[in-house]
């Protein structure tokens, strides 16, 4: 019965991982449509919408299923509560792209993009990794991949307000760049989340690992 | 007063927090326990305390010396033919392997429920009164009390009051348990040990046991012998978890289900093995 847990477990763990790179995906095209004007990649970027959610729903009442038959203990048992818990921070991940994305099809495609805002790059390449380094935490059960994410996330956070600063100079000098700006301000504000929720995925990697909580303010 | 141990495992004797249990927290304790049965030795360097009003679980695979344990504490084992033990288990300070120890004291101070429901072939009030009986109690008013008391303490007074004189055979698998418990009861021990008390029953007199066991550990301090592991981690406050005769690990239920420290630990209650 136990094998049959192990194996449930590690399907489980696939799907998990599917899903991560999914939402990852939907943050990377939502920025490359941003930079590119490509709006048939925003709305490839909406359509994922569902496919993330219905990862969310079947994985959880798998876990459930598997906690309902099997009543698992110690280590699965903190995989599976780990689980629960990083499939929401992944789908709230893949809906800050599918935001971002919308915002693109809807207001941007159409105007030139005035601004050359290299720092909402930067910050989307700091928290993709940050996600990506989470994920590889997830899969291989360790935890050296996740151990510098205050530093990191320190990083992002001084971005996103080097941003806030940098649009509030656009906006003072010409008004015509409030829509974009204001636009750029709330796209540098879900990355920003975006990596607090990869912060949330390492303190749950840690604690299946380890089963110590930590908290990476 | 710490417990120093030959135990090879570093988790297999006292969690830090019992290890500093003062004289009047905890009620039984073994000291360098070892037993053999024959050639055999089922029990190696046990060290540990179990707390008064707490209940204590040990789990383990079959064979893994933990009934044995259990029955080191009411002495059982001296039954055994070829059976040899070593070390103290120290009940309130005594050795209750003491060659001036009070035997028939010390099985009346630390009662025992078995897997199988025993009841004696006899009324359900005599069950009941049959150990206060042997205790030099014959007074009618006493004894009703006493029947009155524990059936209620073991939940079962509702469903017997109106037919005491019934046979306890007549009972159904639950009741009679809750009945052994209650016999335990009426000769007020301080400890009460339970092997796999709930094994032959099904699932809704299980739960009645449970409860029951909840409410016992107020006044009682209940040691449990169990298989099912989801049912230790339900009840008891602290678990024990043996393997091949020796203590692997002992702790606090929470941490040895959610994040034990031995590997061998993890291994048994993920179904690695056994």
């Amino acid at each position: 019965m136990a094998k049959e847990m192990h194996k449930e477990l590690l399907f489980l763990k696939n799907e998990v991982s599917k899903m991560g790179h999914l939402a990852l995906n939907m943050l990377n095209d939502s920025i490359d449509s941003l930079y590119n004007q490509d709006i048939e990649l925003a709305s490839d970027v909406l359509e994922k919408k569902e496919k993330i959610k219905d990862y969310d729903n079947q994985i959880e009442e798998k876990t459930l299923k598997l906690i309902m038959l099997y009543q698992p203990m110690a280590i699965d048992l903190r995989s599976l509560a780990a689980i629960l818990k990083i499939i929401t921070y992944l789908h709230r991940i893949g809906r800050y792209g599918k935001d971002i994305a919308d915002v693109v099809k809807k207001h941007l495609s159409e105007r030139q993009i005035a601004l050359n805002l290299v720092n909402l790059r930067h910050i989307y390449e700091h928290v993709h990794s940050m996600i990506e380094d989470a994920l590889k935490a997830f899969e291989e059960m360790n935890i050296s991949g996740i151990k510098d994410f205050e530093t990191r996330d320190d990083e992002v956070d001084k971005l996103r307000w080097s941003i806030f600063r940098e649009c509030l100079t656009y906006m003072i000098e010409d008004p015509k760049y409030i829509t974009e700006c204001a636009h750029y301000m709330m796209f540098a504000r879900y990355l920003e989340r975006c990596g607090d929720h990869a912060c949330k995925i390492a303190e749950k990697v840690h604690y299946m690992v380890t089963g110590k909580h930590i908290e990476i303010s | 007063m710490l417990i120093k141990s030959k135990n090879k495992y570093k988790h297999g004797t006292e969690s830090d927090e019992n290890s500093t249990l003062k004289d009047n927290e905890f009620v039984i304790e073994c000291r360098d326990l070892n037993l053999w049965y024959d050639e055999f030795q089922a029990l190696k360097d046990i060290n540990m305390r179990y707390r008064k009003n707490k209940v204590t679980a040990i789990i383990g695979p079959s064979g893994c010396g933990k009934s044995t344990l259990l029955r080191c504490f009411n002495r059982m084992n001296d039954v055994i033919d070829d059976c040899r033990i070593e070390g103290q288990v120290l009940f309130n300070g005594r050795d209750l392997y003491d060659s001036d120890a009070d035997i028939r004291l010390n099985r009346k101070k630390i009662g025992m429920i078995f897997q199988k429901p025993n009841p004696f072939p006899m009324s359900i009030y005599d069950n009941i009164t049959y150990g206060p009986k042997i205790h030099k109690i014959i007074e009618d008013d006493i004894l009703n009390n006493i029947t009155e008391r524990c059936l209620k303490r073991a939940v079962l007074w509702d469903e017997v009051m109106d037919r005491l004189e019934d046979s306890a055979m007549e009972l159904s698998g639950g009741q009679q348990q809750r009945l052994c418990i209650a016999r335990a009861l009426a000769v007020e021990p301080e400890v009460l040990l339970m092997d796999e008390p709930t094994a032959s029953l099904d699932p809704i007199a299980t739960q009645k046991i449970e409860d029951l066991i909840l409410q016992l550990k107020k006044e009682w301090t209940v040691i449990i012998v169990t298989h099912n592991m989801q049912q230790a981690a339900r009840i008891s406050d602290y678990t024990a978890f043996m393997y091949l005769g020796e203590m692997i690990e002992y702790g606090e239920t929470t941490q040895i289900f959610e994040n034990p420290k031995e590997k061998l630990t993890e291994n048994y209650i993920t179904g690695r093995f056994g």
